[in-house]
């Protein structure tokens, strides 16, 4: 959000009535700085880098080539886990779905390896088709029954679970072309290969929402549909297309999950999906997108993916002990939307002073 | 619009009411004696037992997040604090080796105390009440493994385990407990001015606090309550498997919501139904049993359960006339 | 008897209350005073600052600065539940009921009558109909509230608003949606609470009401009190509008345009699947016709169908003389170029969040944008530019957003966004509810002017004066039908009397 001080002043509101000069000239570069600084992003990085800090001087594992290693390829694929609920955040609803999508995503593309011999090259696209199409359904669903896309995606994160482990009889697919596996396995320096993809996404995904008219119409129908139909803008449709990219985003993750792991898992993601709950969550709302819709943060939910990384990654090397992560990723997630919320109330009092 | 309600006849408008669950018993009644008619083994008393012993745990699971929808939110913590709570009233008497009166008040206030947070939680903040239980879900459920590092409590104290197998015919002791809670939740909804003040304030909370409703304090009972209730649920889920198993809950968030959904619940608040959840209950529990009882895979249960969830929620739609 | 009431201490009093919200300064220094056993009219433009007034009495919102005394005591309500418990009851504008409870239980909510913990639903309804029968309505107490019509909704908050045995009594617009007849059963009944003592409190928009009903005014005007508590006698129309305003009323002359050229817009006959039947009027370029009804007349209603939102049933809709059934609201709005400026801004007018330059460049983006939708904020900015300094929409940058604007900049927004997507038919809802007084008047002259060009204007208003000095022909809606059509001949009078009566007939014949 735009944080502005104060309402116009008297005597620039006349200058502006004549020339209409001030209009134009947007915020100063020197504001804009500052203004980046203060903003949520940059309270993320330096969070993290923080934490990052902290590690290194706790553990000596934490800095180790391979450690480092690991741990951008969980943030690469992580990030991708957060695009995929961010883009549905972003329409003021969510996707309860979005790993049950996901492992039907890694276990067709299995399917169409394995079973089917097809090339790597024609089976990640169309596994990605799978996953867009799920999330296309969810979309439809959700804008024809006119109820919020909660109770559709938990509906549907049983249906897609229940029918895929059906189909595959919560079988394995392990035998996996090498050259697919190997992807995972890309290194520069410390830098996971994946997070070459990630950042390919990122990028797109920012164009899309900041450079097109797609983007915007998402954007304005996402803060409020009622506004955004009257003017005109195809709120149903953009509903949809979020629907279908948040798939497409799962099945992305799980295909890069599938290729970490070497082989496709029914059991991946948890039952139902749903062990990729909190981070999807978490990195979005870390990363300053709203739940209520109409706002998006790509950096933010990458860097609110970092920070959950570094802080998992941290506290294993510090043998807090793998069973209490899950709480503490809880808690920190609690207070992470408490903090947001006394900032907004905090940013409210002071505008209207 | 308004014409046709200020000219139909009220008997005519309270049938259509009371429909709404004659529609589903008429289900459940199909189901049975499609069963019945089928399957031998369907109406053995056994059978019948295993049945109500299942439908005695859902149904307090069922009403846990009842509640939290009749003031037109939810709970996704449901399940975490139940398996919280029932791995603290094992441990109480495994580690601690507490009496049961007092391991059951423990896992009670366990179950209290969770809820409370939740109230606390989002009536404080304003935050969606999914995202605050998202993460108490992931609270709760870190806490218990943390405390019990994934293992099971087995020093179940016999009545207690007694308690869980006893029955007389085909009706288990379990129901019991949950007969009871299912008639005063029904009562307290509908007779009393804290369940008539819960409706009020998820129908229309704005009129409901101008009318000087106290919607905090409502907002935060109702979430104690359905902590309670799933405390209960987790208890009788130790009592039934005789252990202090810290899986109980994981799998308990889609009955939570198909039950009361099915039973006509309106998601956006302010409309409950407890008979009809209990239908709900009923036919989740015999679709359940049946498929075991035709060795269908477990997982075509979450098929039909998501498939249902949906079917319902169509059916809403079409009923308040959309 | 304003003699008696002002020679007792006020039962409430208020003093330099002041109430800043993002934006708008709602209320500024503003005081009141109410006597028991005295009605007094609290008036204003909409956006005044009267809705906030009650809203501090009722502890719905606390005031930035100021005091209120109750019984001569400093008072402070934190919620509404605190001002009701120290007497005082209020019937808000809002929509004030729980749809599904009955109305008993609505009207009775924090009262009901229980025996051992459980509530006792004979005694409740019995209590509910007796209140109901002091207003002489006749509802089945036991009926659910969504059933009711708007017009027994009203009845039913002011019947829960007398059922607190209040001191004070704020009603806020108690007589929008109702009709004449209903309404002299209300002012009866006011009268002789009046006269056992309660001190009311009364806001209408409609002056001959106030007149004939209360003894004492307070007037706000921009947040601030144009006058406060003076004794209603000797006070006349004329003067209470000047208090109003500012300045004295001018009465516009009836335009009567004569507008040339084939009908844009034709309705015959239409029903919609919201309840509307009977609906025919037209509407020419270059001309403004106004659609003047009750709260709840379904006039909101018909504009969302013409534009696409609800669905036409019955009759036919003909633009441009083609027969057509508006679907899809973005093929409306690009193919007929319509435009609709809704009443409800924050809900479906604007969106507060977004930049100005969002909300206004939104009905053009398809045009302005390059291939496979490329667009850039300067884009954007070089569209809208024109407008927004057209408009004289005052912010530090377009991209400030729409929230943090005054009511009155807010609707220039809504207004320019339509401009931009160069409307040749502009459906105008309550253009001036919420905004200041220049900005009243810098809008009517924008519409003036957006038809003398030959844009063809419906406008929506429940502000009389409003209507006469826009609309060159008036059509009635009552209880989703067209009950008459009165020719703007600028004789408030006159006008008023003929819509009245279009109004009453119908009303009478219900009820």
């Amino acid at each position: 959000m735009t944080r502005t001080d104060q309402p116009a002043a008297t005597g620039a509101d006349r200058e502006r009535k004549r020339g209409g000069a001030g209009m134009a000239a947007g915020p100063k570069p020197g504001r804009a700085a500052l203004g980046w600084l203060a903003s949520n992003e940059a309270g993320l990085l330096m969070i993290t880098l923080l934490f990052v800090l902290l590690f290194s001087q706790l553990t000596a594992g934490f800095t180790s080539l391979f450690n480092l290693y690991a741990l951008t390829r969980v943030l690469a694929i992580d990030a991708v886990i957060g695009f995929s609920m961010m883009v549905v955040l972003v329409t003021g609803g969510l996707n309860l779905a979005a790993g049950a999508i996901g492992v039907c995503g890694a276990m067709a593309a299995g399917w169409f390896m394995q079973a089917l011999g097809l090339p790597v090259w024609l089976a990640l696209p169309l596994a990605l088709c799978v996953g867009a199409l799920l999330g296309a359904l969810n979309g439809a669903l959700t804008v024809w029954m006119d109820v919020h896309s909660f109770v559709v995606t938990l509906a549907t994160m049983s249906i897609f679970f229940g029918t895929m482990i059906l189909l595959t009889e919560a079988r394995a697919f392990s035998d996996l072309p090498p050259g697919y596996v190997a992807l995972a396995k890309t290194r520069y320096g410390f830098w996971s290969g994946l997070l070459v993809v990630t950042a390919i996404v990122g990028v797109l995904l920012w164009l899309l929402f900041h450079r097109t008219t797609l983007g915007r119409q998402i954007l304005i129908a996402g803060a409020n549909p009622r506004a955004a139909a009257m003017s005109g803008v195809p709120a149903g449709l953009t509903v949809i297309v979020c629907h279908a990219l948040s798939g497409g985003l799962a099945a992305l993750a799980g295909l890069m999950l599938t290729s970490r792991n070497g082989a496709a898992l029914p059991s991946m993601a948890g039952q139902l999906g749903m062990d990729w709950l909190l981070p999807a969550f978490l990195a979005p709302i870390l990363g300053g997108t709203l739940l209520t819709g109409g706002t998006v943060s790509v950096a933010g939910t990458f860097l609110g993916a970092a920070l959950v990384t570094v802080l998992t990654n941290g506290l294993l090397q510090l043998q807090v002990g793998e069973f209490w992560i899950q709480a503490f990723l809880g808690a920190i997630l609690l207070i992470a939307v408490a903090l947001d919320r006394l900032r907004a109330v905090w940013i409210e009092r002071r505008r209207v002073r | 619009m308004s014409d046709q309600g200020v000219t139909m006849p009220r008997a005519v408008l309270s049938g259509l009411r009371r429909h709404e669950w004659l529609g589903l018993a008429a289900v459940l009644v199909l189901g049975i004696v499609a069963m019945a008619a089928t399957q031998p083994a369907f109406l053995s008393t056994y059978n019948i037992y295993i049945m109500l012993t299942a439908f005695s745990l859902s149904v307090l699971i069922a009403l846990s997040q009842m509640v939290i929808l009749a003031i037109g939110q939810l709970n996704l913590s449901v399940g975490g604090l139940g398996g919280l709570a029932a791995v603290i009233f094992a441990g109480a008497m495994d580690v601690l080796g507490l009496p049961v009166p007092l391991a059951i008040l423990a896992g009670l206030a366990v179950g209290l105390l969770g809820g409370l947070i939740n109230g606390i939680v989002t009536w404080r903040t304003g935050l969606n009440a999914f995202i605050v239980t998202l993460a108490t879900l992931s609270i709760f459920k870190g806490v218990n493994i943390g405390l019990t590092e994934a293992q099971p409590f087995y020093g179940i104290a016999e009545p207690v385990k007694w308690f869980g197998n006893a029955r007389l015919g085909a009706l288990p002791a379990l129901l019991l407990v949950s007969g009871p809670v299912v008639i005063l939740t029904g009562v307290i909804l509908a007779r009393t001015m804290f369940g008539r003040h819960l409706l009020a304030v998820g129908g229309n909370q704005q009129a409901a606090a101008l009318s000087g409703v106290g919607v905090g304090r409502i907002i935060v009972l109702a979430h104690v309550a359905s902590g309670g209730l799933a405390a209960m649920a987790g208890m009788l889920a130790v009592a039934r498997l005789q252990l202090g198993q810290p899986t109980i809950g994981d799998d308990w968030l889609i009955v939570s919501f198909a039950a009361p959904v099915i039973g006509g619940a309106v998601l956006a608040g302010g409309h409950v139904s407890v008979i009809g959840t209990c239908l709900g209950v009923a036919i989740i529990t015999l679709i359940n049993n049946a498929l075991v009882l035709l060795r269908v895979d477990p997982f075509a249960v979450q098929l039909l359960l998501g498939f249902l969830i949906l079917f319902a929620v169509g059916l809403g739609r079409v009923r308040s006339g959309r | 008897m304003t003699e008696q009431s002002s020679g007792r201490e006020p039962v409430l009093a208020i003093d330099g209350a002041t109430k800043r919200f993002p934006g708008v300064l709602a209320l500024d220094h503003a005081g009141i005073d109410l006597h028991p056993g005295s009605i007094h009219a609290l008036l204003g433009e909409n956006g005044a600052g009267k809705s906030t007034l009650i809203k501090i009495i009722t502890g719905v919102h606390g005031a930035d600065e100021g005091e209120m005394r109750l019984d001569g005591a400093p008072a402070a309500f934190q919620n509404p539940r605190d001002s009701i418990h120290a007497g005082i009851a209020a019937v808000h504008q809002e929509r004030n009921l729980v749809p599904r409870l009955s109305v008993a239980e609505n009207i009775l909510l924090e009262r009901m009558h229980t025996r051992f913990g459980l509530i006792d639903y004979a005694a409740l309804n019995r209590e509910a109909a007796r209140i109901m029968a002091t207003l002489g309505l006749d509802i089945d107490p036991r009926r659910p509230v969504r059933d009711l019509s708007v017009a027994q909704m009203q009845l039913v908050e002011i019947a829960k608003g007398l059922s607190v045995d209040a001191r004070v009594l704020l009603l806020d617009e108690p007589t929008a949606s109702i009709t004449p007849h209903e309404t002299g059963t209300l002012f009866r009944l006011l009268r002789d609470l009046r006269d056992e003592g309660v001190a009311i409190m009364f806001v209408s928009h409609k002056l001959e009401e106030v007149l004939d009903l209360c003894d004492t005014v307070t007037v706000l005007r921009d947040g601030q009190n144009a006058c406060r508590s003076e004794p209603m006698q000797g006070l006349g129309r004329a003067e209470l509008v000047q208090y109003m305003i500012g300045r004295k009323e001018t009465f516009v002359t009836g335009r009567q345009r004569k507008p040339q050229g084939a009908p844009l817009l034709e309705l015959n006959d239409v029903s919609t699947d919201l309840g509307h039947h009977g609906i025919s009027f037209d509407l020419r370029p270059g001309e403004t016709v106004g659609l003047y009804g009750l709260v709840g007349a379904g006039r909101t209603e018909l504009a969302h169908a013409i534009v696409g939102a609800a669905r036409i049933t019955g009759g036919s809709l003909r633009i441009d003389g083609e027969e057509e059934r508006p679907r899809d609201i973005g093929h409306t709005l690009r193919q007929h170029r319509i435009g609709y400026v809704s009443e409800d801004r924050k809900g479906e007018g604007l969106v507060l969040m977004h930049s100005i330059r969002t909300n206004i460049a939104v009905t053009i983006w398809q045009r302005i944008a390059g291939r496979l939708g490329w667009l850039t904020p300067a884009t954007e900015k070089r569209a809208v530019l024109p407008f927004v300094e057209k408009l004289e929409i005052r912010a530090p940058s377009v991209d400030q957003p729409v929230g943090l604007l005054s009511g009155g900049n807010q609707q220039k927004v809504s207004v320019a966004k339509w401009l931009a997507a160069e409307a040749r038919l502009l459906i105008i809802d309550e253009p001036t509810v919420g905004v200041d007084i220049q900005t009243k008047a810098y809008l009517h002259e924008l519409i003036h002017d957006l038809v003398e060009q030959g844009t063809a204007v419906l406008l929506i208003s429940s502000d009389m004066p409003e209507m006469l000095a826009l609309a060159d022909r008036i059509v009635v809606m009552h209880e989703f039908t067209v009950t008459g059509e009165v020719p703007n001949d600028g004789s408030s009078g006159e006008v008023s009397g003929a819509i009245m009566r279009c109004i009453h007939a119908e009303g009478e014949e219900v009820a």
